[in-house]
C-alpha cells in the first residue's frame, strides 16, 4: 500500500528515470519524517528467527566436522568443501534477509557482482607466487624451513617415552 | 540534492512544459539508485571491505595451502568449542540488529534501544571471547613476530641453542621475577666470599627448582622437575643427536597427535606445568600460523571495535522512526562483520 503511494508521487519520474524495481519505490530517505515505509513488509520477527534458528543449525554443523560422528575423519577434504558450503549457505542467508538485499531492487548487483568478482580474481592472482612457492625452494631454505617430517619426528619423540618416570608411578 | 518531497508534485506539474519552456525551468531530483545516499556509501564502502577482507582470507587459503606443513589448530592451542560459542555470539548480535531496525522502523524507540544495548553487549562479549584467547597464545609464547614469539619451525640446532640460552637465563633470573613457587626455596642470600652486605640481585630459579622439597610439589609438577633436570642435561650434551632435540622440544611443549585428546586440546609439557620457565617450543609451521591468525582475527576485532563505537553513539539518540536509515546502515555494516567472521570460524578453527 505504501508502495502505491510512493509511486503516486515518483510516478513520471520513475517512469523517465527508469526505476528498474517498483518494489524499492518505498525506500525511505533518512529525512523523511513523514515516512509511511515500504519496508514494514519485509522481514518480520518470525522470518529472522527462522534465519537465526538455520544460522545455528548451519555453525552447528560445519562443528560436527570436528566431533568424532563426523565419518569423513582420514579425508580433510570432504570437511573441507563441507564447510566451505556450509559457510557460503550461512553467508547467502545473512545477506539475502538480514542485510535485506533480498527486497533490493537490482543496484544490488552493480554492488556486489563486481566486487565479488575482483576479490575472487585477487585471491587467484596470489596463487602462481604465493601458493606455489614451495614448489621449488632453495637448499638452503628447504633446511630451515618445517616440513613435514618435523611433525613425524615430534610424534616419535612423544611415542619414545624417552624418559623413565619414577616420580609419575607414585 | 536530496529530494525534498514538497518538490516532486510541482516538477511533476511541470513536466509536460519541459521542452517548450522558455527560462521556466525546474530543477527536478530523480534518483539514480532508488536508495538513500547513506546506504548507498555504506554499501560502497561494503563492497570495498569485501575485496579487502577477500585479500586477506585469500592470502591466508594461498599461504595455508602452498605450506609444506601446517599447524592443526591443536597444535597452536586453538579450541574449537570457543570459536563456535563465539560464532553463535556474533549470530545472535545479528539478530539482535535487526530487531533493533524492525522496532525503530515500528517507532518503538526503547525498544530499539534495548536491542542496540544487547548487540552493544553480544559484540562485547565476542571482543572479551577473543581477548581471552589471544591471551592464550600469548602465555604459550605463540606471538606474530620475534622478539615476543617463542616458537621454533623445528628441532634443530637453532632450537637447541635457544634453549640453552634459556636456561642460562633461567639461571640468572632477575629477583623480582620469581615465582613464588619459588620463593621457599630461596636460600637467604650468601655469597662466595660469605660477606652479607651485597645480595644478589639475580638468582638461579633452576637450582631453586631442584631444592625445592618434594611435598611442596604436586605429582605433576614432581614428574615435570625430574624431565627438566633430563632436558637440561640432554641439551648440554656434548654428543647430542637430532633425534635428542625432538625430544627436547617435545617435553617442552607436546604436539598433540590426535583431536581425541580433550582437555584443551593439548597435553601437558614443561611449559604447562611451570608456565614461568617460558623454554622456547617448537611448531612446525606455526609462525606463518601466527602471522595470519593474528593478522586475520585482529582486523576483524578490529572492525568489531569500530561498530561497538558506532552503536555506543548510536544508543545517545532517541532510537525511533527517524533513525531507522542510520540503524539501518549500522546493522549492514554489523552483519558484514558477521560475514567475515563465518568465513574466518571454519578457515581458523576447523580447516
Amino acid at each position: 500500500m505504501s508502495d502505491r503511494h510512493d509511486d503516486a508521487v515518483h510516478g513520471p519520474l520513475t517512469r523517465a528515470g527508469h526505476q528498474p524495481d517498483a518494489d524499492a519505490g518505498g525506500h525511505g530517505e533518512e529525512g523523511h519524517a513523514d515516512a509511511d515505509h515500504g519496508h514494514e513488509s519485509h522481514g518480520g520477527l518470525g522470518l529472522y528467527l527462522a534465519v537465526f534458528a538455520a544460522l545455528c543449525l548451519l555453525t552447528t554443523m560445519s562443528f560436527l566436522t570436528y566431533s568424532s560422528v563426523w565419518p569423513w575423519r582420514d579425508q580433510p577434504h570432504v570437511g573441507w568443501a563441507f564447510m566451505m558450503a556450509v559457510s557460503c549457505t550461512k553467508a547467502m542467508l545473512v545477506v539475502l534477509f538480514f542485510m535485506h538485499v533480498r527486497w533490493e531492487a537490482n543496484w544490488k548487483y552493480v554492488l556486489t557482482i563486481p566486487a565479488a568478482m575482483m576479490a575472487i580474481f585477487l585471491a587467484l592472482m596470489l596463487v602462481p607466487d604465493v601458493g606455489m612457492r614451495n614448489r621449488m625452494v632453495s637448499q638452503e631454505r628447504a633446511l630451515h624451513m618445517a616440513r613435514p617430517s618435523d611433525i613425524r619426528l615430534m610424534e616419535q619423540a612423544a611415542g619414545a617415552g624417552a624418559f623413565a618416570d619414577p616420580a609419575a608411578a607414585h | 540534492m536530496n529530494a525534498p518531497a514538497h518538490s516532486l508534485p510541482h516538477g511533476h506539474d511541470h513536466h509536460d512544459a519541459h521542452d517548450g519552456g522558455h527560462g521556466h525551468i525546474t530543477l527536478q531530483y530523480q534518483p539514480g539508485l532508488p536508495l538513500s545516499r547513506g546506504k548507498l556509501i555504506m554499501w560502497l564502502f561494503l563492497s570495498t571491505e569485501i575485496m579487502f577482507f577477500a585479500a586477506l582470507l585469500g592470502s591466508y587459503v594461498v599461504l595455508r595451502f602452498g605450506a609444506a606443513v601446517w599447524p592443526k589448530p591443536h597444535h597452536v592451542h586453538l579450541s574449537e568449542p570457543i570459536g563456535a560459542f563465539n560464532t553463535f555470539v556474533l549470530i545472535c548480535s545479528s539478530v539482535t540488529i535487526v530487531l533493533a531496525l524492525e522496532a525503530a522502523k515500528a517507532n518503538k524507540a526503547s525498544l530499539a534501544k534495548s536491542w542496540m544495548l544487547a548487540t552493544l553487549l553480544l559484540g562485547t562479549l565476542f571482543l572479551g571471547v577473543k581477548g581471552y584467547e589471544y591471551s592464550a597464545k600469548f602465555s604459550h609464547g605463540i606471538y606474530p613476530s620475534a622478539p615476543h614469539s617463542r616458537m621454533y619451525e623445528k628441532p634443530d640446532l637453532y632450537y637447541g641453542s635457544a634453549v640453552r640460552a634459556r636456561i642460562e637465563a633461567l639461571r640468572k633470573m632477575p629477583k623480582g621475577q620469581v615465582p613464588t613457587l619459588l620463593a621457599s626455596a630461596l636460600v637467604p642470600a650468601k655469597t662466595e666470599d660469605g660477606k652479607e652486605s651485597a645480595p644478589p640481585t639475580t638468582v638461579d630459579a633452576i637450582q631453586a627448582l631442584i631444592a625445592l622439597p618434594e611435598n611442596a610439589l604436586s605429582d605433576e609438577q614432581r614428574s615435570a622437575r625430574s624431565h627438566l633436570q633430563q632436558v637440561i642435561k640432554m641439551a648440554d650434551d656434548p654428543n647430542q643427536q637430532p633425534f635428542d632435540l625432538a625430544v627436547i622440544a617435545d617435553q617442552v611443549m607436546p604436539l598433540p597427535s590426535e583431536h581425541a585428546d580433550s582437555h584443551g586440546g593439548h597435553a601437558h609439557g614443561l611449559n604447562d606445568v611451570f608456565p614461568w620457565l617460558r623454554l622456547p617450543a617448537v611448531i612446525p609451521g606455526g609462525n606463518m600460523w601466527a602471522s595470519t591468525y593474528f593478522l586475520l582475527t585482529g582486523f576483524h576485532a578490529i572492525h568489531v571495535i569500530v561498530g561497538l563505537i558506532v552503536f555506543t553513539i548510536l544508543l545517545l539518540y532517541r532510537l525511533d522512526r527517524k533513525r531507522a536509515g542510520m540503524i539501518e546502515n549500522a546493522g549492514l555494516y554489523w552483519h558484514f562483520v558477521d560475514l567475515v567472521w563465518i568465513f574466518l570460524f571454519p578457515l581458523m578453527y576447523l580447516f
